[in-house]
């Protein structure tokens, strides 16, 4: 399926959950949060949670700031 | 001890992490201050730059605490959201409040950061909003549940240093919460005076960050810290308009006997 992360259209072949989409993009899972449609995917949801194909999915980490 | 919510703290200097060289720098300079809490931003991952990620470089310091900034929002609705994802991401229920919508002067947009503020300290997050120097949008945080605030000193990253102290002295005087200020300073000596008038804390980025010795700077900034909040302990002199002598006037050096 093809899912809007972090701005680019990204083929996912694993299997559609968020942990599987993690590993494909080679994140830290526990370094990043995760939204998916504007919202908030808790980390304890994160190998039930579903993506739809088109979704669109933020993934995020943290970085130096004031 | 510095009281944020229900945690206490030792030191009264908290860094920001952005503008550093290289990690490692970064490091060094928040070991070498002290201090026991930092401040994070929110930022989609980049494969490109996986080096970017603070989360592991962080996690190795001790007894430092994580205070995530909402940066990039540009009202209270992303702000929320902003911090909702950063104590997913960090377990920490700090969170700096910054919503500045113009690029060109980072000033706080006050109603929004007000709004924010309310719904977040009502979530359970200790909140410590980044505001303009208004003693009465300062009280009116204090009133929502804020933790403590944070007026700026001058615009982010300036080096204005205090230009808003008569402003903050004011938020000082009326205050019942922790005053930090935030942004601007540019000089130790800068952080003592804030502390000599008052303020609970300072929150310092550039300063350390863009100094040529940023581990160096991040020692002198502590000390003073330290020195100031130390001479307000101690209770500074009265002030005069005249002199008053420190060494007896008398007269015993007078050729003619007078007195």
């Amino acid at each position: 399926m093809f899912l809007a992360v972090n701005g680019e259209k990204v083929e996912h072949r694993g299997d559609g959950t968020v942990l599987s989409l993690l590993a494909e993009l080679g994140t830290t899972p526990e370094h990043t949060a995760v939204t998916v449609n504007g919202d908030l995917v808790f980390s304890k949801d994160w190998k039930n949670f579903k993506f739809n194909d088109g979704d669109t999915v933020e993934v995020l980490t943290f970085v130096g700031g004031g | 001890m510095l009281k944020l919510g229900n945690v206490e703290f030792r030191s009264r200097l908290i860094l920001g992490t952005g503008k550093f060289s290289d990690t490692e720098t970064m490091l060094k300079a928040i070991e070498a201050s002290g201090t026991e809490l930092v401040t994070v931003a929110l930022r989609r991952f980049n494969r490109e730059k996986p080096g970017d990620d603070l989360c592991a470089p962080l996690a190795k310091l001790k007894n430092v605490r994580l205070m995530p900034n909402t940066s990039g929002a540009m009202n209270a609705k992303e702000a929320v959201r902003a911090a909702q994802l950063g104590r997913e991401l960090s377990g920490s229920p700090f969170v700096k409040v910054e919503i500045h919508p113009n690029p060109h002067h980072l000033m706080p947009d006050a109603i929004e950061t007000w709004l924010a503020a309310k719904e977040l300290a009502a979530d359970g997050f200790i909140v410590l909003p980044y505001i303009p120097a208004d003693p009465v949008l300062a009280k009116k945080l204090e009133d929502v549940g804020c933790a403590a605030v944070m007026p700026l000193g001058a615009a982010i990253g300036s080096g204005g240093g205090l230009s808003m102290a008569e402003m903050i002295r004011l938020i000082i005087r009326d205050s019942n919460i922790p005053v930090i200020v935030d942004a601007g300073l540019r000089a130790p000596s800068e952080a003592a005076r804030a502390m000599e008038m008052g303020c609970d804390a300072v929150l310092v980025n550039s300063a350390i960050a863009a100094a040529k010795d940023p581990v160096a700077m991040a020692r002198a900034f502590a000390l003073g810290v330290e020195t100031g909040y130390a001479a307000r302990q101690a209770g500074l002199m009265p002030k005069s308009d005249v002199a008053v002598a420190t060494s007896p006037l008398t007269s015993f050096l007078k050729q003619d006997g007078s007195v």
